[in-house]
């Protein structure tokens, strides 16, 4: 998948048939970080952190909901796909290239949380199984399509 | 208001000259012998009010961090998001040019943790949900 033109808004990408399909398979396992995950403060020291922790909660779970939703819209828009002789020419406005960045992330970062939350740097390698492959296949697909993206974005964020 | 000097003198004082000059005297005790017109005559003169300033001693300022408590907003290290990804992060959600999101981005990665920005609790929490939305490991903490 690669940036072959920007118009406008709109930046269209190249993309072959199976990265396609690969990237329609690692989006339908969005969302897969849960919620309760992150933390307001670090330390739980914090004056209303049980409520700062229920906002941040709820506003991350509205945002998930309404990422998927969109997310839905584009996997069934086949006008953004166009077909073309190696595959097709996928198109995003900026605003969809900036949700679905949140998108990819969030399946990188899920996938990262389900592998055990290995840390080379800590001594801590994966640990792969049968049952958690997949989520390491999607934790680097999803590194892959994050460079394409912020590459398209290049110089002008 | 219309004044009562000279020719400007309202029809209604006029009309208390005519009907009251001479004929009519105050119950107040000392000025019963001066007729109701000298009271009006008094009235017309316009008094500048004299205020002056007041002059106090003004406190000494305390520093912003004690008349204000304010939290810190963290960005925490983490081994899976992408160094490129947490730039383009910072730059949109503090609009941050690109230099100045690298450098947080690095002492995220190179000491664990970087402190963006110090603000009321309602502004922090609004980029810690910003933040968190995007993925990236952020907390608050007050500022001591």
């Amino acid at each position: 998948m690669k940036l072959v033109r920007k118009e406008k808004d709109d930046f269209v990408f190249d993309i072959g048939k199976r990265e396609k399909r690969l990237l329609l398979e690692v989006l339908k396992l969005y969302p897969l970080i849960p919620t309760a995950h992150h933390g307001v403060n670090k330390t739980g020291g914090a004056t209303r952190s049980a409520e700062n922790q229920r906002l941040l909660e709820e506003s991350l779970a509205e945002r998930k909901r309404e990422n998927k939703r969109q997310l839905l819209a584009l996997l069934n828009d086949e006008k953004r796909f166009k077909e073309t002789d190696r595959g097709c020419h996928f198109t995003l406005g900026a605003a969809q290239m900036e949700w679905l960045l949140q998108v990819v992330n969030d399946i990188r970062v899920g996938s990262w949380i389900i592998l055990g939350q290995p840390d080379e740097k800590k001594g801590k390698p994966v640990e792969l199984k049968n049952e958690n492959a997949r989520y390491y296949a999607a934790m680097e697909f999803c590194g892959y399509f994050q460079l394409t993206l912020l590459g398209a974005f290049g110089g002008q964020t | 208001m219309p004044t009562a000097t000279g020719s400007d003198e309202a029809g209604w004082v006029q009309a208390a000259r005519v009907e009251n000059e001479h004929t009519w005297t105050s119950s107040l005790p000392g000025i019963e012998s001066r007729p109701v017109l000298e009271y009006f005559r008094g009235m017309v003169e316009t008094v500048e009010p004299v205020v002056l300033p007041d002059i106090e001693t003004e406190k000494q300022a305390g520093a912003r961090s004690e008349l204000e408590p304010g939290y810190l907003v963290i960005c925490w290290d983490d081994p899976v998001n992408l160094m490129d990804y947490v730039t383009h992060v910072f730059q949109v959600v503090f609009g941050w040019p690109k230099p100045k999101a690298e450098f947080h981005m690095l002492q995220v990665h190179n000491q664990g943790k970087s402190v963006l920005t110090r603000e009321s609790m309602e502004r922090a929490e609004h980029y810690v949900h910003q933040l968190q939305s995007y993925s990236l490991h952020a907390t608050m903490e007050r500022d001591r």
